[in-house]
């Protein structure tokens, strides 16, 4: 079989899996079996996780675990071509948000492997979430169209969401300005929302933290309260990448759920990132929700919490980096390892948050702010 | 040893400190210095410190005890870094090397007790005469005590009246020093007042301006500019901001009789103080054209930082620092694995040390902690092309050369702006009278009377 053939083979084996998953049905973990599989092309035919391969001197069978694949940091994704795909094969190309200068990650599709990460995203949303093919919403997304954000595989997934689930009123309510920034037409929005609250189909409101301090800022005084329909949520994803203020997720959870009359399980969280080709959504222990918020990833994507000292997976409970294994990545690498920390939690974890990017600074290592 | 609540930093209760206590603190501070210091000579001054900086040489001296036994969990340095950065600070503290300082930076040591001419000067034209501030506050930051210890010491000998304000975490060292002074001399310890608070706390930071007549400040260059807006116009402040350091090795220390002696030298700069200091080097430019390549300097380095991490062990991180250092690991790691222009050596199962050989001159900063870059150069020209974005930010150079060679790049980079050239191994140890950024010590502290006699005309 030659390794395209091989390719398309491991990616129908797993989206049967998806599938059953999808439905509901209970079935065999894959995982290992698969992973196996998925390394050894990659390791092959994806040139700096070959060379780092080569250089560790790691022969495939000699690894015992799936948690020994060598993982690639996100980082390594700014400055190579992680794919297998050549450059005539790569038909899109999702991009990391700092799109400021060329320091951004660069993960390429074909159309095999973005019809891959399509049924990952929207089967684990659908599960994640409650939601049945063919359940419709007033889908409201506080991001400019796919037309205006090509390179968003954020935005890519909440049209896919909005073309699956979206009635006739759902729409996309920002633009992209010339510098590529996104602007959020707040009245639009707002009208928007009054005009959902009015009728009785819920709403899926999903946006980036950044784009709901602007909603929450861009808010028209001297109206109503809006209070959105039974069944309705908000999904909240990504950091604020300094394009708004910056208040603790908590609150900027609480105050959405005040503006908008939906209780705290109402407002939901999504873990996700270029390089990734499945998310991962927080579960709620209790009602109302106590405790930190908890992601899981779908079954074909792990999430390992390592000791950055030593490599190693930490205990439950315990804090580290995280990495994530994902099988849904079929063209590029399927461990990637992130900058974020996290707890481990089960199988799921809690997230700290981005590890300092910031460099020490020599005496002024500790600010004197602290 | 328990230590006396003595200073505000003592205090169990930190909810005790209010502004109200600050400015009681500032006034009860002024008026101590004009009973005990104002009339005190420099010769007694000296003598003090200089007694006190001998006694934390002591191991037995209960002080420096408490430094090792409480350091490394306060402060995260390992006892072994801990107690060999204390020596080589308290050595340089002796009663020659403070007169010298106070000679170079006011021309004569008499110049704090009386109209004094510049040493040497037998028909003196001006007199001149100087007093320090009659409170400084400083306002630190970071977990290196030398920076602090130092500033206190030149409060000392300007017979000023010091209250310095430590970022939360980090009181330790000067607390214990304070504690040291005042039992060699009560009085000493009267014009001194330790205190911690969080930077966010405005409050108590105004009450300690306002009254204070001259302010210094450590940090990032963010946290100096926003101190430096609360200060009035009319008080002085002096601010240390951001800056950073390399080694460079020029090719005929590459021979393989000098190389093992100057890798050691270079892997006491990275050790000390885990790196974290200003004066620590980031990177090492190394030149090339010897058969000692500079890739090898590398792997030599990597040795004998693994050799040294048995005997001077690394502080444990927070897991954001142990998180940065593995997240750079791991992209080397795959640049290395592409290109021979990149090479990565680390310490086995532990964050401990990590050098990244890379044959490219642009400078980029460490993640420090004992994590080091070494730089391949043809010559100081590329390197300081590599160092362009930095110039006007890098304190020290720790430079490895010879006779006319060390003359020859001593002077290409104090022209290009490096305000401290040192052999490398002594990074981390300016003697002195080193100039901090450039700045006199002493000298940007007090103020001048001039007197042009008239007697002769």
């Amino acid at each position: 079989m030659t390794n395209a053939a091989e390719f398309r083979s491991f990616a129908a084996d797993l989206l049967a899996w998806m599938d059953a998953v999808g439905e509901g049905n209970n079935v065999a973990d894959r995982f290992p079996t698969l992973a196996w599989r998925l390394f050894g092309l990659q390791s092959e035919c994806v040139s700096p996780l070959r060379d780092l391969c080569r250089a560790r001197g790691i022969a495939r069978d000699a690894l015992r675990d799936w948690r020994d694949i060598p993982v690639v940091p996100t980082r390594a994704f700014k400055e190579f071509s992680i794919t297998s795909l050549s450059p005539d094969q790569q038909t899109a190309e999702f991009r990391s948000s700092q799109t400021t200068g060329r320091d951004f990650s660069r993960c390429s599709h074909d159309p095999e492997s973005l019809a891959l990460y399509e049924r990952s995203a929207l089967t684990w949303f659908r599960v994640a979430q409650g939601l049945r093919p063919g359940d419709r919403r007033r889908v409201l997304v506080l991001t400019p169209p796919k037309a205006e954000a090509p390179h968003s595989s954020l935005v890519h997934m909440f049209d896919l969401i909005c073309r699956a689930h979206g009635d006739e009123g759902s729409a996309f309510l920002s633009a992209g300005d010339s510098t590529g920034a996104w602007v959020l037409a707040a009245e639009a929005a707002w009208a928007a929302l009054r005009e959902a609250a009015a009728g009785s189909t819920p709403v899926l409101l999903l946006g980036t933290a950044f784009s709901f301090v602007h909603l929450l800022e861009g808010r028209p005084t001297g109206q109503p309260p809006v209070r959105l329909p039974t069944g309705s949520f908000v999904l909240e994803t990504g950091g604020y990448k300094g394009r708004s203020r910056e208040l603790p997720k908590s609150d900027l959870h609480a105050a959405l759920g005040k503006a908008l009359g939906l209780a705290p399980q109402c407002v939901r969280t999504e873990y996700g990132m270029c390089e990734l080709s499945s998310q991962a959504y927080d579960t709620f222990r209790g009602d109302p929700p106590a405790g930190p918020r908890v992601f899981r990833f779908p079954p074909w994507a792990r999430a390992v919490v390592v000791s950055p000292e030593t490599g190693r997976e930490v205990a439950d409970g315990e804090s580290g980096l995280l990495r994530v294994y994902d099988l849904a990545n079929v063209r590029s690498v399927l461990a990637i390892e992130t900058e974020d920390l996290a707890v481990r939690c089960g199988a799921g974890f809690e997230l700290l948050g981005r590890a300092a990017r910031a460099e020490p600074r020599g005496c002024s290592l500790m600010p004197a702010a602290t | 040893m328990q230590l006396p609540q003595y200073f505000l930093a003592d205090l169990p209760d930190r909810a005790a400190v209010t502004p109200a206590v600050v400015t009681e603190a500032c006034l009860s501070l002024k008026s101590n210095r004009r009973q005990f210091l104002r009339e005190r000579n420099t010769d007694s001054m000296v003598a003090a410190i200089a007694a006190v900086a001998e006694d934390w040489l002591d191991p037995d001296n209960p002080f420096r005890r408490l430094a090792l036994a409480e350091g490394p969990s306060a402060l995260g340095f390992s006892r072994e870094t801990l107690s060999a950065g204390l020596d080589a600070f308290f050595r340089t503290l002796t009663a020659e090397n403070l007169r010298a300082l106070l000679t170079q930076d006011l021309g004569n040591n008499q110049r704090l007790e009386r109209l004094s001419p510049a040493e040497g000067e037998t028909y003196p034209r001006q007199l001149a005469f100087a007093q320090g501030p009659p409170l400084v506050a400083h306002i630190t930051a970071g977990r290196l005590p030398n920076p602090v210890l130092t500033s206190m010491v030149h409060g000392l000998l300007l017979r000023s009246a010091q209250f310095v304000k430590c970022a939360t975490g980090t009181a330790l060292l000067p607390r214990l020093f304070a504690h040291s002074l005042r039992e060699v001399e009560a009085k000493l310890g009267a014009c001194l007042e330790i205190a911690e608070w969080p930077g966010a706390c405005h409050d108590l930071t105004d009450a300690l301006i306002a009254q204070a007549d001259c302010v210094t400040a450590m940090g990032s260059d963010e946290t100096i500019a926003a101190i430096r807006r609360r200060v009035p116009w009319n008080t002085r402040f002096l601010g240390y901001g951001h800056r950073v350091s390399v080694g460079y090795v020029a090719v005929e220390a590459m021979s393989a009789f000098t190389l093992p002696k100057v890798v050691a030298a270079c892997a006491q700069d990275v050790i000390a103080w885990d790196q974290l200091g200003c004066l620590s080097p980031h990177a090492i430019y190394v030149e090339t054209g010897n058969r000692q390549t500079p890739h090898r300097f590398a792997e030599l380095l990597a040795a004998e930082l693994d050799r040294l991490e048995g005997i001077c062990p690394r502080g444990r991180l927070s897991l954001d620092e142990a998180a940065s250092i593995a997240a750079r690991r791991g992209f080397y790691e795959i640049r290395a694995a592409h290109s021979g222009d990149t090479a990565l050596w680390r310490s086995e199962g532990s964050t401990a040390w990590t050098v990244v050989y890379e044959n490219d001159p642009r400078f980029h900063p460490s993640c420090l902690n004992r994590f080091v870059y070494v730089k391949a150069v043809a010559g100081v020209e590329q390197a300081l092309e590599g160092l362009d974005s930095l110039r006007g930010q890098v304190s020290t150079v720790g430079l490895s050369a010879s006779g006319l060679t060390e003359q020859r790049l001593a002077q290409r980079f104090a022209a290009w702006g490096v305000t401290r050239i040192c052999p490398l191994g002594r990074m981390q140890e300016p003697p002195l009278t080193w100039r901090h950024d450039g700045r006199p010590s002493l000298a940007d502290l007090v103020t001048w009377t001039d007197w042009e006699p008239g007697g002769r005309g």
